[in-house]
């Protein structure tokens, strides 16, 4: 796991917080662009296809049975095994769950994408427990593609502060990478803050 | 509306007394195990655990440094379907769960508690 450090990469967002009006952001436009953009990308990562040969009522049900462990680290990482070392067994509780997670996923982010449409943020608790999720998965797959394997990888990214920098699609990942990690860490606290309020 | 401090003491309650029930079945205990990665922030992990589990801050703390410093931690256990649920929420987060027998942990972590120090 990791502790956020501090949001140096972008300065115009503030951070989120826990207040009169409930937990409050703001975030620029180009931002806002950003993220939504991150969050479609995961999105369609996780939209199931639907294969031809399908059974109806098995889909209607919600099972899979054509369904495999994801070849993409990314996807796996969002969609893992729910045993060890046992493949037989994961795959059949994947049969049984899989699009259910995926759609469970799907609603957060759309959830989130949606709410991305005004510069002043106010979120509901609900809509708060959305966004971080939809935040962590982005922040899951983004941290795949910046090959983020230990503590010592995530490190280095983080060094990463400089938008002047940002000269090749690694540096630049890595900076959105931070800047979502900042993000994510802010409303986390504010949620955490509303909870400690109401306790 | 909501009252998220009272609600979370009744639901530590309630957890306890289901996992309490389901092991007094005749029904060998699973355990549900989180697995340290690079990513997940230490706040969000605990936040996960206090609003999911209903978990104390302290508990959920402890728990979430144990995943942080021994690369897992057994965070909940009871029968399998139960603890396959808590499973699929967690990875519906984002946390790296897997479910295991209890007597099967390689560890010996593998029993009643689930948070032992």
């Amino acid at each position: 796991m990791e502790t956020a450090k501090d949001g140096r990469a972008v300065r115009v967002a503030k951070a989120f917080k826990y207040g009169l009006k409930g937990i409050t952001g703001y975030l620029e436009p180009t931002e806002r662009e950003l993220l939504r953009g991150l969050v479609d990308d995961v999105i369609s990562m996780l939209e199931p296809q639907s294969s031809a040969d399908e059974d109806p009522l098995t889909a209607l049900i919600g099972l899979d049975m054509n369904v495999r462990e994801p070849s993409d680290r990314a996807l796996l990482r969002l969609l893992p095994n729910v045993m060890k070392n046992d493949g037989a067994a994961s795959l059949e509780f994947r049969q049984l769950t899989e699009r259910s997670l995926r759609e469970t996923k799907i609603g957060a982010l759309r959830a989130t994408a949606m709410g991305l449409d005004r510069n002043d943020l106010v979120l509901t608790p609900e809509e708060a427990r959305l966004w971080s999720m939809a935040f962590n998965d982005v922040r899951l797959v983004l941290a795949e593609r910046l090959d983020i394997r230990d503590e010592a990888d995530a490190d280095h990214v983080h060094a990463m502060q400089d938008w002047s920098q940002a000269d090749d699609v690694e540096s630049y990942l890595a900076l959105v990478y931070n800047f979502t990690t900042w993000l994510q860490e802010s409303l986390v606290q504010a949620m955490m803050a509303s909870m400690d309020r109401k306790g | 509306m909501t009252d998220a401090g009272l609600k979370g003491e009744e639901r530590t309650d309630l957890a306890q007394e289901s996992a309490t029930d389901l092991l007094t079945a005749a029904d060998v205990p699973w355990n549900l195990v989180i697995w340290n990665d690079p990513v997940n922030l230490m706040s969000y992990v605990s936040y996960v655990f206090q609003s999911y589990f209903g978990y104390s801050e302290a508990k959920s703390n402890k728990l979430m440094l144990e995943v942080h410093r021994k690369g897992r931690s057994i965070v909940a256990y009871g029968g399998k379907e139960q603890v396959e649920q808590h499973a699929v929420a967690m990875h519906g987060y984002g946390l790296w769960a897997t479910v295991e027998k209890a007597s099967s942990s390689g560890d010996g972590q593998g029993r009643k508690g689930g948070s032992r120090g």
